[in-house]
């Protein structure tokens, strides 16, 4: 006996937006935390130590928030001015900022009142950072000149003045002690040497540099200033690889996604953008409600902290597994594998009878319908709401079987007015689009064959009638005009085709004419 | 989002007149001061500091009321000549400059200018409550102690280390406080530093006394506000002068923009405060101050103000004044050039109110005077002039030609108008080029290049949505004409993602593809890999319009019925329709028919026989119908099909059953 076999639902290809690895990815994290802040936020910073705790320097302050909390664990407030550039030393333990006032300020991350302040720059700091072996520090102020400070008894080790506009950015190598590259508003970056004095390399970015990022290798650096995003070969003496535009105003902030993989950039468009780094390829995209001044990833990508103008701090923590497989496996709960193992994995003895036991064929609602013949019944099954909205497919494929059966026109007719409004409702949702609507329309006219009679006697069915049809009018006009276009488009393929066609074409088009010719000349006498 | 980018905008003093509240005193953004009667809500005096832009007014202070006497020029009408009570009458203003002015509202003039008092901008200013006396605080660190008699300054100290930005005189006038870095209090006899508070970390913008009880007696409290603090700090003066720290605070929404208090004069009574925050919401507190209390207070109630449109916008309120009874407040809202000022009752029971008012935004800003001295800049022949257009884009170099055309217009002695020389400057080097008149160019406001290009580079959804729901034709065709060629591929990809939608907004995108089509056609064919650049869009149309016979058949369809339905719908309302029949065929000899034949119209005739019969049978079920069928002889035809078709209907749901 051959047994039912269910309808088959044919997958389709979706519209829209493709879903790539990278959009689970990034896409996988919760609802952001906003903060208020003081000011706009010029930097964020991780500690590089677990907890990761982060530093963000908004105004006169810099907050220390935890992983988790969204108030800040630590406060520092002692600067007379705006606070800039709070970076962490890679052992967590202290935290440098510059200032407006161009005091350099060095705290020690459980304490409050400073530790050091580095006295020299004749202009507001907005560099900071820690060199390699954490004794260090370089700072980049807009008196045109980076300097070298020495922690234990601040004093300055040396002045490099080659810039000839403020330094804004500026990075030290974590690999060598002695390298570190600065990038300015006069368009250049420069790596400078400690050992020598001066610098090594200049590069030429083309626009005020605003942020610089060293890949973890140190042999590519990144630039961003302007609209540009820059990628340079250090090793091959300072090569610029590639050259990023996507973003319409000036890139304010690049991050590296803690693998490497990705390149993020921040830009006063409030989008940020994530790149490949194999490709260079923009892959995903996120949207803020401001300017975004800062952005800072959290190792492992655990969370995306981003700093706006508007002094809004956003935090969007990664959902955790559990999390993300909760939504993804709502719909129900399936038998255990244990369920399916048991007994099967028995190895039957030599001299064992085997009974084999047929497989339950377990069938969807529609389908238990369809098989006893049910085909109203069947219909109402498959366009239940959330089946209806959900996967439009599932009420399709059951219509195109009984369309295959013959037997579309009786399940369609026989309908109350809610029934029959809820045909109609999925008609009108899916009616247009180009996947369904061969069976759509046999339906359509079904429909309006056999409910013909009672028209006008329901006001809810006559609305959605005149709906459709307003949709079909809307779609005919289209498609008019889209048959336009395809003869554009052809005569522009015409137009475009490789020469090695033409000389046939025009022989066979020669042809064609005189043969046009002599047929039109000829029938005419017959016609008179 | 209204807030600015961390650079807090400068306070426009606001300040209510005492006692009866009758006149509100602003001070724009264009620098002058204006006095605004509450009552009859309408502008009472204007004045214009001789160096109004230059020294802007940073604090006003009203004096104590006093009796007025009359001033000379009011002699002749007696009737109003007897004044008795008390009136406001002085303001004192503080510029950047560092002078302090005092305008009398009674002479409707300035009063006197106090001057050479202090080096830096005058940030605050006070009034003694009795003598006339005036301390105003600088940014030179000084307090200076004006004597209105005399004009000069009685004496001067300095105050703090850093500038003084805020002052309050005691009610009873013996103590003055100030705030620097921290919150000084002054014995005024002897000029001595009586108590000091530290808490603040940030100027301090706002000091008030909330008590009228004596210094000594545990019983006198002040409040703080300071900028980017969402706190006021109140602190008690305590006998022991072991007050280290604020002993209550009030929580706001954003730093306090304007303070009115009713102070309290025993241990009963409570003290009343309004405060208008600078994002433009007021809270009200009622708070019996009795010693510290550890947790910070929440408003008791809090107005905001919105306006009436679809998406409401808030209003901002720019100041508050407590009314006699606990429920009414003055309030000055909307624009600083034009505040509204209303009574309002505020029901305090509930934590929040939101009140909606219609505030009309267009201001009429006069201008009286024209400008009449514009320079044209001279060009030379080998400077580049960028105009706001495309990065990188057509940006449009003016030549030697454009250089010709300037010189002549310079010649000229009739200088042109704005309008005029904007469209001077406009890209007519582009406009050339195109070949377009000259005439129908204009600035680029007429199309979305520039936006488009921006979209489509950082793929900004709201940005392309924006540029794509333009329904105008010439925008569309500019746009698309103005359009870089590295753009048009990205713009016939995003175009090709949206075809695929809905028709309502399809149809949108196709004016586009058209446009782009026509417009770039030598670009696009010139494409070494148009075929596979544009097979995507080719075979989404190709398979769209497929259907495109079948649904414009259902539509037929559905159109037929549809308007059968309408025609059913109005003839039923309009009357009721004569149920005989239009055209009655009697059954006597079928030589009739060859007879009516005359008349030119066999055919439908004949269907009408047809017709009638199937009336006949369905007469009782759609008697509507056939109304209809009688109303509509052209459609007649179609129509007695319909009827056969419904025939087969019935069959088929007989077979059904």
């Amino acid at each position: 006996m051959a047994s039912f076999k269910p309808t088959k639902i044919p997958v389709y290809p979706k519209l829209g937006e493709k879903v790539t690895q990278d959009t689970l990815y990034w896409k996988n994290y919760k609802a952001p935390v906003q903060i208020k802040e003081f000011g706009a936020i010029t930097n964020i910073d991780f500690s590089p130590v677990t907890p990761h705790n982060f530093a963000v320097t908004a105004f006169t302050r810099i907050h220390i928030y935890g992983p988790s909390s969204q108030e800040p664990v630590k406060t520092f407030t002692r600067f007379k001015d705006t606070a800039y550039c709070g970076r962490f030393r890679s052992d967590g333990q202290l935290l440098v900022a510059g200032c407006e006032d161009s005091v350099v300020r060095l705290f020690d991350v459980s304490g409050k009142v400073a530790l050091r302040m580095f006295r020299g720059h004749t202009k507001a700091v907005h560099v900071t950072d820690f060199t390699s072996d954490r004794y260090q520090i370089l700072t980049g102020s807009d008196d045109y000149t980076c300097r070298l400070w020495d922690i234990p008894n601040a004093t300055d080790l040396n002045v490099y003045q080659e810039h000839t506009d403020y330094i804004r950015c500026g990075v030290t190598s974590k690999l060598n002690r002695d390298l570190f590259i600065t990038g300015s508003y006069d368009h250049t970056l420069k790596v400078f040497d400690a050992r020598v004095d001066k610098s090594v390399m200049t590069m030429d970015h083309g626009q005020p540099v605003e942020s610089l990022l060293l890949y973890p290798s140190e042999g590519l650096l990144v630039s961003a200033g302007g609209r540009y995003v820059k990628v340079w070969d250090l090793l091959k003496g300072g090569q610029p690889l590639v050259s990023l535009r996507n973003h319409h105003k000036t890139v304010t902030c690049l991050a590296l996604s803690s693998n490497g993989q990705r390149l993020l950039s921040a830009s006063l468009d409030r989008h940020v953008k994530v790149y490949s780094t194999t490709n260079y390829k923009a892959v995903h995209n996120f949207d803020y409600a401001a300017s975004i001044l800062s952005l800072a990833l959290a190792p492992d990508d655990q969370s995306i902290v981003v700093g706006m103008t508007n002094s809004m701090l956003s935090i969007k923590h990664r959902k955790s597994p559990e999390e993300s497989r909760e939504i993804s496996g709502q719909q129900r709960r399936r038998p255990s594998y244990r369920v399916f193992v048991k007994g099967k994995n028995y190895i039957p003895k030599q001299d064992d009878y085997l009974v084999s036991k047929p497989v339950k064929q377990y069938l969807a609602k529609y389908d238990k319908q369809l098989k006893k013949f049910n085909v109203s019944k069947a219909l109402d099954c498959a366009l239940e709401k959330w089946i209806r909205l959900r996967n439009p497919e599932v009420p399709l494929a059951v219509m195109k079987e009984l369309d295959r059966r013959g037997t579309l026109k009786n399940a369609l007719a026989g309908r109350d007015e809610q029934q029959l409004s809820r045909l109609l409702s999925f008609l009108i949702g899916n009616l247009v689009d180009v996947r369904f609507a061969p069976v759509l329309v046999v339906a359509a006219e079904m429909i309006l064959d056999i409910y013909r009679s009672i028209l006008g006697q329901s006001p809810v069915i006559d609305r959605q009638l005149l709906r459709m049809q307003e949709l079909l009018e809307r779609e005919i006009d289209y498609q008019k005009e889209l048959v336009e276009v395809l003869g554009m488009l052809d005569t522009m393929f015409a137009s475009s085709l490789p020469k090695m066609e033409v000389p046939c074409s025009s022989v066979s088009r020669s042809n064609g004419l005189s043969q046009g010719e002599a047929s039109t000349s000829r029938p005419q006498p017959q016609v008179t | 989002m209204a807030t600015d980018s961390g650079i807090s905008s400068l306070q426009l003093p606001c300040v209510f007149s005492p006692k009866s509240r009758q006149y509100l005193a602003l001070c724009a953004q264009d620098g002058r001061l204006r006095i605004w009667n509450t009552d009859s809500k309408t502008l009472h005096q204007e004045f214009v500091p001789s160096a109004h832009l230059s020294a802007t007014c940073t604090c006003i202070a009203w004096g104590p009321c006093r009796t007025v006497k009359e001033g000379p020029q009011r002699k002749k009408r007696k009737s109003e000549a007897v004044q008795v009570e008390e009136k406001a009458d002085l303001l004192a203003m503080g510029t950047a400059a560092g002078s302090v002015l005092i305008y009398s509202t009674v002479k409707g003039a300035l009063h006197c200018t106090l001057d050479g008092g202090h080096s830096g901008g005058v940030n605050c200013v006070q009034w003694h409550p009795e003598d006339s006396l005036l301390y105003s605080g600088s940014d030179d660190t000084n307090i200076a102690e004006w004597d209105l008699q005399t004009g000069k300054t009685r004496s001067k100290w300095k105050a703090d280390r850093a500038a003084v930005t805020s002052l309050c005189v005691s009610p009873d006038g013996k103590l003055l406080l100030s705030a620097g870095q921290t919150i000084k209090m002054w014995d005024l006899d002897t000029k001595e530093v009586y108590r000091k508070f530290t808490g603040h970390s940030t100027a301090v913008t706002t000091l008030c006394f909330a008590t009228t009880r004596p210094p000594d007696s545990n019983g006198l409290y002040f409040l703080s506000g300071a900028a980017h603090d969402r706190l006021l700090s109140v602190w008690q003066v305590r006998e022991d002068g072991k007050d280290k720290n604020s002993v209550v605070s009030f929580t706001l929404t954003d730093e306090p923009q304007h303070i009115d208090l009713v102070a309290s004069n025993s241990k009963e009574e409570a003290v009343r405060l309004a405060v208008v925050c600078k994002d433009g919401q007021l809270h009200l507190f009622e708070h019996f101050l009795n010693g510290p209390c550890k947790k910070p207070l929440s408003p008791s109630c809090t107005v905001q103000m919105s306006d009436t449109k679809e998406s409401p916008m808030p209003i901002p309120l720019l100041a508050a004044a407590l009314g006699a009874n606990t429920r009414t407040v003055l309030l000055a809202y909307g624009n600083h050039l034009q505040p509204v000022m209303e009574k309002v009752e505020i029901n305090t029971a509930e934590r929040h109110v939101c009140l909606t008012r219609d505030v009309q935004t267009s201001l009429s800003l006069s201008m009286e005077t024209t400008v009449s001295k514009v320079k044209t800049p001279i060009v030379k022949a080998n400077c580049r002039v960028l105009v706001p257009g495309l990065p990188g884009h057509q940006a449009p170099v003016k030549g030697t030609s454009q250089g010709s055309e300037k010189r002549k217009k310079d010649t000229d002695t009739k200088e042109m108008s704005i309008a005029e020389r904007l469209g001077e400057i406009d890209l007519s080097t582009v406009s050339i080029e195109k070949g377009a008149p000259k005439g129908t160019a204009s600035l680029q406001t007429d199309n979305f290049a520039v936006l488009l290009v921006q979209g489509l580079e950082s793929n900004d959804a709201s940005i392309l949505n924006k540029v794509f729901q333009t329904r105008k034709e010439m925008v569309i065709k500019k746009t698309v004409a103005r359009l870089p060629l590295p753009a048009v591929l990205p713009l016939v990809e995003e175009l090709t993602k949206r075809l695929q939608g809905h028709p309502f907004t399809a149809v949108l995108m196709v004016r586009w593809l058209k446009a782009v089509l026509m417009h770039h056609t030598s670009y696009l064919a010139s494409l070494p890999d148009l075929v596979t650049k544009l097979g995507v869009l080719y075979h989404m149309i190709e398979s769209r319009v497929k259907m495109f016979h079948k649904l414009t058949k259902l539509h037929g369809k559905l159109y037929l019925l549809t308007t059968q339905v309408a025609t059913n719908d109005s003839s039923n309302t309009v009357s009721d329709v004569d149920h005989t029949a239009k055209l009655v065929y009697e059954e006597e000899s079928s030589d009739e028919d060859e007879a009516s034949g005359d008349e030119g119209l066999p055919d439908v005739d004949s269907d009408h026989w047809e017709e009638e019969e199937a009336m006949e049978e369905t007469v009782e079920d759609n008697k509507e119908e056939d109304e209809d069928d009688e109303d509509e002889d052209p459609d007649s035809r179609t129509e007695s099909k319909a009827n056969g078709e419904e025939d087969m209907e019935h069959e088929n749901e007989s077979e059904e059953e």
